[in-house]
């Protein structure tokens, strides 16, 4: 079996350097190279590569919501300068993490890894959004929200968050009067933001504090809360409870 | 101390130098234990932020309780004392004032000296705080994530461009020569800083090939400046992380430097992408240039930022 191999990195000698102990494996195919997050989410869709070498920091989009925002059953090689944060996030999810420089013996090794895990058949199925989690280091929240929309990626700048709204497997964000829906579980985009100004005021609804206008009574147990935006979003009675306890601080 | 104040007793009051001796040991104690006290009062009341009055006002407020407190317990152990001879509870009378006197002179005594106990403790603790900053400077200055990209564009070289990977291999160890240099001076020429700052330019040339473009205006006039050392490199290594690094078809990097009314003024702009995070758009080393420049110089130089139409514009002045 060919192996169809994708390289990710923004910097020429960097994807040289794979290139070059890549060319001692004769069952390897190299499919494609990217310079840059965009290209990468295009890429792997289309040329649906085995293995993916990833870079970490690039334009665009990090490694991270490079696969955050794709479908795959490749195995994911991280290849990068960065050890402090991610070795954690790198041994959840990713099949083998590369720290640059690395010899020709350790890129093998890797390799191998991939070989097996390609050969189980069961490239075990990547959370990225429970990955980009456990490589944010305490304290630290999303900046931003990326979003795929067909072939288009839409970055969405967390200070421009309305609410976000679960829908079965998906989320949907609302943003500057646009809506766009992401597969991700509602819990785990909300533990990337920052607990303190994006409030889960229901078991399917998360709002930004700072669009809150103001919150009527719903019904006995319930409230709702309407937002600068003119939208209603329902609050919970344990969301009350947050909510009140957020603005309060 | 106690002895001291025995002494003046003895002058001032007709009392025996024994006497004053025997008599004051007790109240030395409980002076010097009262005398801690402008410990809280000093530090509630700093002497540049409080208007005088009130400085004035509370401390002799303070010294008038605290002498008075003496003073009671001065009054008991006359009273003891005079149970034994009647004739001393008689010259100790005559003390009594001076006492009192001396005791409240102490006490203001005790405070002027607190507060030079605090002047000393946070001009050592700004030492410390300028020191800290410039050791964190040098850990910036080499920066791991800069060492290992290096690195690994070396790996790549040798067996592509051998005569490359030399050239980069020594691009590198001179800048980590001349940081190690520079690091250990307090100050240096600031046409030092910029050829570190070129040589780390190389270095970084080579990694991004032409996606990185450098442009320099600098006046000769600014080589002879004398400023504190590493102040450039992190700047310029920010436009390359923030700026350079986050567009993928690269960008230019504008310098300028030039001598202005005994002012030195240095500029550079970068282009970046708006959408990256903002973490990505002003990094660490720029908090820390700007905390050893106010270290240095107070508010006599600044580190200004501008953001227009995607293009990212530091400019740092100071005094020459």
């Amino acid at each position: 079996m060919t192996l169809r191999a994708l390289l990710v990195d923004d910097e020429e000698l960097a994807r040289q350097l794979l290139r070059e102990y890549l060319a001692g494996q004769p069952d390897v195919e190299i499919v494609g190279e990217c310079g840059n997050g965009f290209d990468a989410v295009k890429a792997i869709q289309e040329l649906q590569p085995d293995v993916v070498f990833l870079d970490v920091q690039m334009p665009k989009l990090d490694g991270f919501e490079v696969l955050e925002l794709i479908q795959t059953r490749a195995a994911i090689v991280f290849v990068t300068a960065y050890d402090q944060y991610a070795t954690k996030a790198f041994d959840a999810a990713a099949v083998d993490y590369l720290l640059k420089p690395f010899d020709e013996t350790r890129f093998q090794t890797a390799l191998g890894r991939v070989r097996r895990r390609l050969a189980e058949n069961s490239p075990a199925a990547l959370d990225a959004g429970q990955l980009k989690n456990a490589a944010k280091m305490p304290g630290q929240f999303a900046e931003r929200i990326v979003v795929k929309d067909g072939t288009r990626v839409h970055i969405i700048p967390i200070k421009q968050l309305d609410f976000v709204e679960a829908q079965e497997d998906y989320v949907a964000i609302h943003s500057a009067g646009k809506t766009y829906l992401k597969q991700q579980t509602i819990s785990s985009l909300e533990e990337s933001l920052n607990p303190s100004q994006y409030i889960r005021v229901h078991r399917s609804y998360i709002v930004s504090l700072e669009q809150v206008s103001k919150i009527e009574p719903y019904s006995k147990d319930s409230r709702i809360a309407i937002l600068k935006s003119g939208a209603q979003v329902p609050v919970s009675r344990t969301g009350y409870l947050r909510l009140r306890e957020a603005m309060e601080s | 101390m106690g002895a001291m104040l025995g002494f003046v007793l003895s002058i001032f009051g007709k009392l025996r130098f024994i006497d004053g001796l025997v008599l004051t040991l007790p109240v030395t104690i409980l002076l010097a234990i009262v005398c801690l006290s402008p410990w809280y009062t000093c530090r509630a009341l700093p002497l540049n932020r409080t208007p005088f009055p009130r400085v004035l006002l509370s401390h002799v407020v303070a010294a008038g309780l605290a002498s008075s407190l003496v003073m009671v317990v001065v009054q008991i152990l006359f009273g003891i004392g005079a149970r034994f001879s009647p004739a001393l509870a008689d010259r100790l009378g005559s003390v009594t004032p001076v006492l009192a006197g001396t005791v409240f002179l102490f006490f203001l005594l005790s405070i002027a000296l607190h507060y030079v106990m605090i002047s000393v403790e946070s001009s050592k603790q700004a030492e410390i705080l300028s020191r800290e900053a410039e050791l964190k400077a040098l850990k910036a200055q080499v920066n791991p994530h800069f060492l290992f990209n290096s690195l690994n564009s070396i790996s790549a070289l040798t067996t592509v461009d051998p005569k490359r990977a030399r050239e980069m291999c020594i691009r590198l160890s001179d800048f980590l020569r001349i940081s190690l240099r520079l690091g250990e001076k307090s100050s240096i020429p600031f046409g030092e800083e910029l050829s570190l700052a070129s040589s780390y330019l190389d270095v970084e040339q080579i990694r991004f090939g032409s996606r990185l473009r450098v442009q320099n205006n600098f006046d000769p006039a600014t080589a002879d400046c004398e400023v504190p050392p590493l102040l450039v490199q992190p700047l310029v290594e920010n436009a390359i992380k923030h700026g350079i690094a986050s567009l993928s078809e690269g960008g230019e990097i504008l310098m300028s430097a030039r001598v202005d009314n005994q002012r030195l003024r240095f500029s550079i702009e970068n282009a970046f992408d708006p959408d990256a995070p903002a973490m990505r758009k002003s990094g660490f080393g720029l908090v820390n240039v700007r905390n050893r420049l106010t270290a240095r110089y107070g508010s006599a130089a600044r580190l200004d930022i501008q953001v227009e139409n995607n293009v990212y514009k530091v400019v740092m002045t100071l005094p020459v």
